[in-house]
C-alpha cells in the first residue's frame, strides 16, 4: 500500500480560515496569472507593476475602477440574493441588458418629461424587464423542472441578442451606427462634483445597505437563509420555498435591470451593443469572493474593477492582449471555488501503523 | 440444513472467528452499545434483531472498522485485533453488503467487481467476465458480468454487492436488512446463496427485523434493545415466529410515569381511508386530551402516514382533516401557534438546519410570533430562546452555536422546546425519545403527558414500551394499515400487540399468501 492521504470534515468553520483560504486563492490565481505573461513574452513584474499602477495609481484610475465597479456591484448583489436560496443565477448579464432596453425604450419615449420624473421611470422599467427575465427560468424550472443555470445561461444570449436587433434596427440613430440617439438631457445621471464618477454610486450604496437589511431584519431574509441551508427543513416549516424561488430571481433580475439602467443613463447616455462589457459575469465572480456578503461584494467589485482598468493599461504599455483580463477572472472563480472545499475538509496523511 | 464441514449446527464445536468482548460506544450521553459479546461461527448465521436504534448498525459499523469502540475487544481468531480503517477490516475479511448499494450505475458488473482491486483493471475483459462468471455460479447467482448496473434490478444489484466481497475472499460477510429492496422471490434466492457460503465456510451475520426470515436462515439469534443484547438463542430452540416476537418486543412492562387522567374533547385528527403510498387503508380519530400511540415495525406505513399527516406528502386517497379543516385548507393557510407541532425522527435534516444557529434554528417554527410587519423581531425572540434553552437543559447554552454541532439529544431537546413553545392542539411525535439518555427520554415523557390537557398527541414508535406507558390507545401498524386498535386498559389485548407488530394473528386469519 502506497502512503496516501485521508480527507477529514472539519469540525468547524472559523471566519479567519475562509479569509486566508480566499487570500490564497487570490494569491495562487495571480501568481498563475504572472505565469502566463512569462509565457506570452511579458516581464510578469514589470507587468504587474503596470496592473497596479493603471489600477490604483492614480486619481482618474482610481475613478474610472469606480464607475467600472457600480455596475459590477449591482449584478453581484442580485446574483448573491439568489445564491443565498442555492438558485444559480448565471443571467445577470442578460438582465442586465433587458434592464437597459427598458430604462432605454422610456427615455426614447418620453424625451420631453422632466428629469425627476423620467429617472425614477427609467428605473421602474429596467427593474420590470430584468425581472421579469428573471422570473422566466424561476417558472420554468418550477413548472417545468428545467435547470435555471442552462436557462438563466441560453437566455443571456437572447437578451443580448435582442439588444442588438434593437440597436440595428428599429432604434438605430439618424448617424447610422449601431447606437440609439443619445438621450434627452433628463433621462441622463449626472457626475458628482469636479469627479467623473456619476451619481449611481448613491444608488449602490442605498441598495447594499437595503439587501443587508432585507436579510437581517426581514421575514423573507430569515425564510431565504433557512431554504438556503435545507430546502427539507423550509418545507417542515412551512416555509413556501416555490415562492420564494420566484421572489429571488425577479429581485435578483431586477438589480442587475437597475445596472443596465445606470450604464446606458450615465456611462454611454444611450443604448449602444458595448454596453454588453461582461459585467453580469464578473459580478458571478465578485459574488463567491465575497461570501455573498453585501458589504464584502462592495469591496470585491472594487477589485475586479481595478483589474479590468489595469488590463486595459496592460494592453496599452506591453500589447498584452484583452482576454488576460477574462482569464484571469476566470481563474480567480476556480481557485476561489476550489478553495471551498479547504473550508469544509482538512486533509491528512494516512497513517500506516 | 446438514453441513459436513461445521458438524452440529446448534452447538458449534469450533472456536469463534470473530469475538466480540464487552464492546460499548457511547455518542455523548447516549449509550449505543452497552458490554456487548458475541460470537460470529464459521459456517453458520447470526442474526441481529432489534429496533430502530438498537444499536445494531453502531455494533457492525466497529466491525466493519467505521467507528471504534470506546471499550472492549475485538477478536479474530483468538487474537486481539484493531480495525482502525475499513481497510484493515476488510484484509482482516470483514465485509459489509450495505443497504444503499455502493455501486458505479454507468460500468457493467465485472468492471464494478473489479474496480478499486489490485490488478484488477490489468485483467483483460474476457478473464475479468470469466472470473466473475466463475464466481457467481458457484454461489448461485446469475447476474451476467457485461452487463450495465444501471439496468439490473435491485435483487441483481445486490448480488453485485455480494460478488465484489467474495472476490475480495471476505470470510465474514455483514447483510444489513438485505431484504427489505426484494421481493419475496429474489429474497429467496439471496437465502440460497447465503446457504452456500455458509457451506463453504463463511460466517454470516444477518441484520433484520422480519421474525419469519430470521428464523428460516438464522442459527443463532441474538436479540438488541436500546444497546444491549438481552437474548441470545439458538434459532432450533424458537418454536414459533409469535414466541421469537414476543421475546423481541420483550414483555410488556410498565414504566411508571405519572399520568392523571384528562377528559378527551373535541377531534383534533381525523384520518378516513387514507391510501396510496404505501399505506393501505387507514381510518382513526384522535382527540384532544389523549395520546394514541401508533406502534409497529419501521417500514410498515409510518413514513408515508406521518408524512401525510404533516402536509409533507399530499395525500392520494382518502381525507384526512386537521383541527376541524380538510388538509389542503389547513397547510394552505397555516398559523404558527396552537396547530400542529411535528416532531420528526429526523432531527438533523428535516427538523432544524444543520448550518444555522440556535436562534435561527428557534426561529425556524416559530417566526409567526415574532413577525411585526415584513419585520423579523430577533432581540424578543432570543430572550425567549434563551430562556428554552435554560428550561430544557441545553446544551452547550448559547444561541451562537450552530445546530450541527449539538448531539442528538440536545438537539431533539431543542426542537421539543421549541414546538411546545407554539402551544399545539396536535402533536405528531415520530420517535421522540429515540438516542436520549433515559433521563432525558424520562423528562421528554411528562412533557408529552403535560401537553396532552392542551393537545391530541399522536406517538409514533417502535418501542412498546414508551407507547404503554404513554398512550391511551395503541394502534398496532403492519403493511401499511392498522392491524389493531387496543385500549390502554386492555391487558388482552395489550398480549396480542408483539403478534400484531410481526403481522401473525392476520396470517392466521387469512391463508391466502
Amino acid at each position: 500500500m502506497a502512503a496516501g492521504f485521508r480527507i477529514l470534515k472539519r469540525q468547524e468553520q472559523p471566519a479567519w480560515r475562509s479569509c486566508l483560504i480566499v487570500l490564497a486563492a487570490v494569491s495562487l490565481s495571480l501568481l498563475l496569472g504572472l505565469l502566463l505573461l512569462a509565457i506570452q513574452g511579458t516581464p510578469p513584474l514589470t507587468g504587474f507593476k503596470v496592473l497596479l499602477q493603471g489600477a490604483f495609481g492614480s486619481r482618474w484610475a482610481l475613478e474610472d475602477c469606480l464607475i467600472k465597479a457600480i455596475p459590477i456591484f449591482l449584478c453581484s448583489l442580485g446574483v448573491a440574493i439568489a445564491f443565498r436560496l442555492r438558485i444559480w443565477n448565471i443571467g445577470a448579464e442578460g438582465q442586465f441588458a433587458l434592464g437597459a432596453v427598458g430604462a432605454t425604450w422610456i427615455a426614447l419615449s418620453f424625451p420631453g418629461l422632466p428629469k425627476f420624473f423620467l429617472l425614477p421611470l427609467m428605473v421602474l422599467m429596467a427593474c420590470l424587464a430584468g425581472g421579469f427575465w428573471g422570473m422566466i427560468p424561476a417558472l420554468l424550472r418550477q413548472r417545468a423542472g428545467t435547470n435555471e443555470i442552462i436557462v438563466t445561461l441560453m437566455m443571456n444570449y437572447i437578451a443580448i441578442l435582442f439588444l442588438d436587433f434593437l440597436v440595428y434596427g428599429a432604434w438605430r440613430d439618424v448617424s447610422g451606427f449601431p447606437m440609439t440617439a443619445p438621450f434627452p438631457p433628463g433621462a441622463v445621471i449626472g457626475t458628482m462634483g469636479s469627479s467623473s464618477v456619476h451619481w449611481g454610486l448613491t444608488h449602490c450604496l442605498v441598495l447594499g445597505l437595503l439587501v443587508w437589511i432585507f436579510f437581517r431584519f426581514t421575514r423573507w431574509g430569515f425564510e431565504i437563509k433557512a431554504s438556503g441551508d435545507s430546502v427539507r427543513a423550509a418545507r417542515y416549516a412551512g416555509i413556501p420555498y416555490d415562492r420564494l424561488v420566484v421572489l429571488v430571481m425577479v429581485l435578483s433580475g431586477a438589480l442587475a435591470g437597475w445596472s443596465g439602467f445606470l450604464e446606458a443613463s450615465a456611462s454611454l447616455n444611450r443604448l449602444q451593443p458595448s454596453i454588453m462589457a461582461g459585467y453580469g459575469f464578473t459580478a458571478i465572480v465578485v459574488a463567491w469572493l465575497a461570501r455573498l456578503n453585501p458589504l464584502n461584494i462592495a469591496i470585491s467589485s472594487f477589485l475586479l474593477a481595478g483589474l479590468r482598468v489595469g488590463v486595459e493599461h496592460l494592453q496599452l504599455d506591453l500589447r498584452v492582449p484583452a482576454a488576460f483580463g477574462s482569464i484571469l477572472e476566470g481563474l480567480i472563480l476556480m481557485t476561489v471555488l476550489a478553495g471551498g472545499f479547504f473550508m469544509r475538509y482538512r486533509i491528512v496523511p494516512r497513517s500506516r501503523s | 440444513m446438514t453441513n459436513p464441514v461445521i458438524g452440529d449446527q446448534q452447538m458449534p464445536a469450533t472456536h469463534p472467528v470473530i469475538r466480540l468482548d464487552r464492546l460499548s460506544k457511547s455518542f455523548g450521553s447516549v449509550q449505543a452499545n452497552k458490554d456487548i459479546s458475541l460470537e460470529i461461527h464459521r459456517g453458520s448465521v447470526l442474526a441481529l434483531l432489534g429496533e430502530n436504534g438498537a444499536g445494531k448498525s453502531t455494533l457492525m459499523s466497529m466491525l466493519a472498522g467505521q467507528l471504534q469502540p470506546d471499550s472492549g475487544h475485538i477478536y479474530l481468531d483468538g487474537a486481539p485485533v484493531e480495525f482502525t480503517t475499513t481497510d484493515k477490516a476488510l484484509a482482516a475479511g470483514i465485509g459489509m453488503v450495505y443497504q444503499h448499494f455502493k455501486l458505479v450505475e454507468a460500468m457493467t458488473v465485472a468492471e464494478n467487481i473489479l474496480l478499486g482491486q489490485p490488478r484488477g483493471f490489468w485483467l483483460g475483459k474476457a478473464s475479468m467476465g470469466r472470473t466473475v462468471r466463475r464466481l457467481a455460479e458457484a454461489y448461485g447467482m446469475h447476474v451476467k458480468p457485461d452487463a450495465l448496473v444501471a439496468d439490473l434490478s435491485m435483487g441483481e444489484k445486490q448480488q453485485v454487492e455480494i460478488l465484489k466481497l467474495l472476490y475480495r475472499q471476505s470470510s465474514i460477510l455483514i447483510f444489513d436488512e438485505p431484504t427489505a429492496v426484494l421481493t419475496p422471490a429474489e429474497a429467496d434466492s439471496l437465502f440460497a446463496t447465503m446457504r452456500r457460503m455458509t457451506g463453504q465456510g463463511k460466517a454470516i451475520v444477518f441484520i433484520s427485523h422480519k421474525l419469519e426470515e430470521v428464523l428460516s436462515i438464522a442459527d443463532t439469534i441474538a436479540i438488541l434493545k436500546r444497546g444491549e443484547v438481552i437474548d441470545r438463542i439458538s434459532a432450533a430452540s424458537i418454536p414459533s415466529a409469535s414466541e421469537l416476537a414476543r421475546r423481541m418486543v420483550g414483555r410488556p412492562v410498565l414504566l411508571q410515569v405519572n399520568k392523571k387522567p384528562v377528559p378527551t374533547r373535541q377531534v383534533v385528527l381525523k384520518v378516513a381511508g387514507l391510501q396510496g403510498g404505501g399505506l393501505r387503508g387507514i381510518d382513526f380519530e384522535l382527540r384532544q386530551g389523549e395520546i394514541l400511540g401508533l406502534v409497529g415495525v419501521a417500514g410498515n406505513g409510518q413514513k408515508p402516514l406521518v408524512e401525510s399527516l404533516c402536509g409533507l406528502r399530499r395525500p392520494r386517497q382518502g381525507t384526512i382533516r386537521l383541527l376541524g379543516q380538510d388538509w389542503k385548507h389547513f397547510f394552505s393557510r397555516q398559523t404558527w401557534e396552537k396547530t400542529l407541532s411535528y416532531v420528526p425522527e429526523d432531527r438533523q435534516g428535516l427538523a432544524t438546519c444543520p448550518s444555522l444557529d440556535l436562534l435561527d434554528n428557534f426561529l425556524l417554527t416559530t417566526r409567526g410570533g415574532f413577525v411585526r410587519g415584513p419585520w423579523l423581531q430577533k432581540e424578543p425572540a432570543r430572550a425567549r430562546a434563551e430562556k428554552l434553552l435554560i428550561e430544557f437543559d441545553i446544551r452547550p447554552p448559547d444561541l451562537q452555536t450552530f445546530a450541527w454541532q449539538l448531539s442528538g439529544g440536545n438537539l431533539q431537546k431543542l426542537v421539543l422546546a421549541r414546538e411546545f413553545f407554539r402551544k399545539p392542539r396536535l402533536i405528531v411525535a415520530e420517535q421522540p425519545t429515540q438516542g436520549l439518555d433515559i433521563a432525558a427520554a424520562e423528562d421528554v415523557w411528562n412533557l408529552l403527558l403535560q401537553a396532552r390537557e392542551q393537545a391530541g398527541i399522536l406517538l409514533v414508535t417502535g418501542d412498546l414500551v414508551e407507547a404503554l406507558a404513554l398512550s391511551d390507545r395503541i394502534g398496532v401498524l403492519f403493511n401499511g394499515s392498522l392491524a389493531g386498535m387496543i385500549e390502554r386498559d386492555d391487558p388482552k389485548g395489550i398480549e396480542q400487540i408483539p403478534l400484531m407488530m410481526a403481522g401473525l394473528e392476520s396470517e392466521a386469519s387469512s391463508s391466502a399468501p
